[in-house]
């Protein structure tokens, strides 16, 4: 047993945090919330350099081969220092394909940064993958898949598309070249910087069937994984920021930090972080060595999103409007922590298996 | 990271589970409800005896005490089996007072004391609250003068819980008046058979009895002050330190809930199963989701004790979690038995074993017991996050 990070994991984590403080500025931020621009492009190609893209890639596709824990304990600190939505998703899209092709010969792009994978998995009215409507079909030209995906994050600026669609009975994951003629995208103004989109496929080309029922399952399984590191990394930086802010903050003649119901509430959500921390880890790193026993993968989603956000709120409270402006980095947490659990944590899905464990 | 209980700790996991599946049983469970802490009935003797036998007493001692020197994960599985079995802990005096003696007693104090513990000849009651001296537990008045080559302790103790059955009390007292509050305190053992010992019960709401202890003019031999003198506030701080694994402990929590989940899959309401209900299955759901929280804390207690820190911060976050925790699980178990929710365990028509009213009744005290939850509030304020205090 050890609940902490390694050796190694630590000099990551103190590497990120360290390019984060050094690159990512609100000003930066507010701008790549809504599109890419040099910099960001400048910053892709330095973090592919680093190693980051290609850390959970295999070393014959050009990657480092680290496990899905290493690569959470990356996200979780790319969290922390606010790393675009629009990077943190280049190092999961790699991962995710990865995990689920690791002999894909698109991976080696992927992995040195020159192409990104967006994942197309939620639909207008399905949240679940196994209720997915679009559908794989053959033809003598091939295998073509038709449908139409909702909420897709950095599906315009990628260019491979990871799908789940539906093969006959079962439910398969496909790689699309998002360049096809028939791949349309239509930018959406959603909030938490992962630039969404809707995308028609309208008898798009499939570059390969990646895998079925089991495929969509371990990305399910991964995507929930790196969503429960980058809620972890941005709880963490929302408290630090608190415990910072009340300790230099003047209020009736002293610091609030004084004030025994601002310690109170720093408590709160100090049990909160650190119950979450444990069940995100342990569930993360149970998904990476196929040892989930129950129903931890969902206590975790339940309790860290709503987590998460309750840090957030109590973040404001005790910033008051310090924190409550633009120029303050607080909203962007605020934002990733509703847009992470809407799409990755939904309490009630999460509550309605456990629930199904105990009683059904 | 790694959260999997090494082969050691499964075989320790089993073995206890093994010895709780042959001394448990719905008899036990069912003395150990009627007599509350009115006396240890003849399965729960029994059951420790066999404790006992197994060299169990001893979990946590250093082997140099004859103790298994369990790791605090390994003394952490042993807590949390058997409070969810329901079976009777280890009493305080070998798993807070013995290790304190071995801590700081001296070496005549070891002897005089260490085996007779061993040998379950001895039972302690701790006393350190008084009527004026609850939370701030620096202001405690009773007092002990030196007379010779004897300590005369007078005073009055409150919620001095087991003092009717304790065969020695360990108490705080005042040996130096003119020392800073906090540095004016002693450790002083004090025999209950003694002249001028007097207890008094006190009937709790939950049904259960604690005492007040009176102390007039009691004489007691010098050699009864344990370890230094004027350093006994620090000392009762290192006894509650070996407590934290079992004040943090979700075990009696979950076996309640656990309980509540077996009746609920069972009874029909409105001539629906009530299982089915929407609203009792997000209640136990979300429950269940806090339990597994209320889990992680005291793994995370645990593990840093084995790490050689003193995590007063983490074990304050569980003790806060879990008291709270209980007293959800017992709100929501009422309401979800409805108006059944309120028999007694007496009444044969009690569903879950009639411990949820049970549980109602008990739960504040967790909050408000053992360090009250806004000390430790502040406790995890101060030691987790550095906060200042001045």
């Amino acid at each position: 047993m050890r609940l902490v990070a390694t050796p190694e994991q630590e000099q990551l984590r103190e590497a990120v945090a360290e390019f984060c403080r050094r690159e990512m500025t609100v000003e930066r931020l507010r701008v790549w919330e809504r599109g890419t621009d040099a910099d960001e492009i400048l910053l892709r190609e330095q973090i592919a350099r680093l190693g980051w893209i290609g850390l959970g890639v295999p070393s014959s596709a050009g990657g480092s081969g680290a496990s899905l824990t290493d690569v959470a304990v990356l996200v979780a600190e790319c969290a922390r220092g606010l790393l675009s939505r629009s990077l943190i998703g280049a190092i999961e899209g790699a991962t995710m394909l990865a995990a689920l092709a690791p002999a894909e010969p698109a991976l080696a792009a992927v992995a040195s940064g020159d192409n990104r994978v967006a994942i197309a998995v939620e639909e207008e009215g399905v949240r679940s993958a196994q209720a997915v409507g679009s559908r794989l079909e053959s033809g003598p030209d091939g295998m073509r898949v038709r449908g139409r995906k909702a909420y897709v994050p950095h599906a315009e600026e990628a260019e491979l598309h990871l799908l789940v669609v539906r093969d006959g009975e079962e439910l398969a994951c496909v790689l699309v070249d998002a360049s096809a003629d028939r791949v349309s995208t239509t930018d959406l103004a959603s909030f938490g910087g992962d630039r969404q989109a809707h995308v028609v496929y309208d008898d798009a080309p499939v570059l390969r069937r990646i895998g079925g029922a089991e495929a969509v399952q371990r990305l399910d399984r991964t995507r929930r994984a790196l969503a429960l590191a980058q809620m972890i990394g941005g709880m963490e930086a929302v408290v630090e920021g608190a415990v910072a802010y009340v300790q230099e903050r003047d209020q009736f003649g002293q610091k609030i930090a004084l004030f025994q119901a601002v310690r109170h509430q720093i408590a709160d959500i100090g049990i909160r972080i650190a119950a979450s921390r444990h069940l995100s880890w342990e569930a993360i790193t149970r998904i990476d060595r196929d040892l989930l026993q129950g129903h931890e993968l969902e206590a975790a989603l339940a309790y860290v999103g709503r987590s998460f956000r309750e840090a957030c709120f109590t973040g404001h409270h005790l910033h008051g409007g310090a924190g409550f402006v633009l120029e303050h980095p607080l909203h962007f947490h605020s934002e990733r922590a509703q847009s992470l659990a809407i799409r990755y944590a939904p309490e009630g899905p999460a509550l309605a298996a456990i629930a199904s464990e105990l009683l059904d | 990271m790694d959260y999997e209980l090494s082969s050691r700790e499964l075989a320790w996991r089993d073995e206890v589970r093994d010895f709780i599946s042959q001394h448990v049983d719905d008899g036990l469970a069912d003395e150990t409800r009627q007599r509350g802490n009115e006396g240890r009935g003849p399965r729960a003797q029994a059951f420790l005896s066999a404790l006992k036998e197994r060299g169990w007493w001893g979990l946590a001692w250093p082997e140099e005490y004859g103790g298994l020197g369990k790791t605090a994960i390994e003394q952490w599985i042993f807590i949390d089996e058997i409070e969810s079995a329901g079976a009777p802990m280890l009493p305080l005096t070998a798993t807070s007072v013995a290790p304190t003696i071995m801590r700081i007693g001296s070496e005549a104090q070891k002897k005089e004391w260490l085996p007779r513990i061993q040998a379950g000849e001895i039972e302690f009651a701790l006393g350190y609250s008084e009527a004026e001296a609850g939370t701030d537990l620096a202001s405690l008045q009773t007092k002990a003068e030196l007379d010779g080559d004897e300590w005369v302790v007078s005073g009055a103790k409150m919620w001095n819980t087991m003092a009717h059955q304790a065969t020695h009390n360990w108490l705080a007292v005042r040996t130096e008046p003119d020392a800073k509050k906090h540095k004016g305190i002693s450790i002083v053992i004090v025999p209950m058979d003694a002249p001028g010992v007097d207890v008094q019960p006190i009937w709790v709401w939950p049904g259960l009895r604690t005492n007040a202890l009176f102390l007039d003019n009691v004489r007691v031999p010098r050699r009864y002050l344990i370890g230094e003198r004027g350093m006994g506030f620090y000392y009762a701080a290192m006894a509650l330190n070996f407590e934290r694994l079992s004040i943090g402990s979700i075990g009696m929590a979950r076996r309640h809930f656990r309980a509540l989940v077996d009746v609920v899959r069972s009874l029909v309401v409105d001539g629906k199963p009530l299982r089915e209900d929407p609203w009792v299955r997000e209640r136990l759901a979300r429950l269940q989701v806090e339990i597994d929280a209320a889990r992680m804390l005291g793994l995370q207690t645990a593990w840093a004790l084995d790490q050689g820190g003193v995590p007063a911060a983490e074990s304050s976050m569980a003790k806060i979690h879990v008291s709270e925790l209980t007293q959800r699980i017992a709100d929501a178990g009422c309401e979800i038995l409805g108006l059944n929710g309120q028999l007694h365990a007496d009444d044969p028509r009690a569903q879950a074993g009639g411990r949820m009213q049970w549980l109602y009744r008990l739960a504040p005290m967790l909050a408000f017991g053992g360090g009250t939850n806004e000390v430790q509030r502040d406790i995890v304020g101060f030691m987790g996050f550095g906060l200042p205090r001045k």
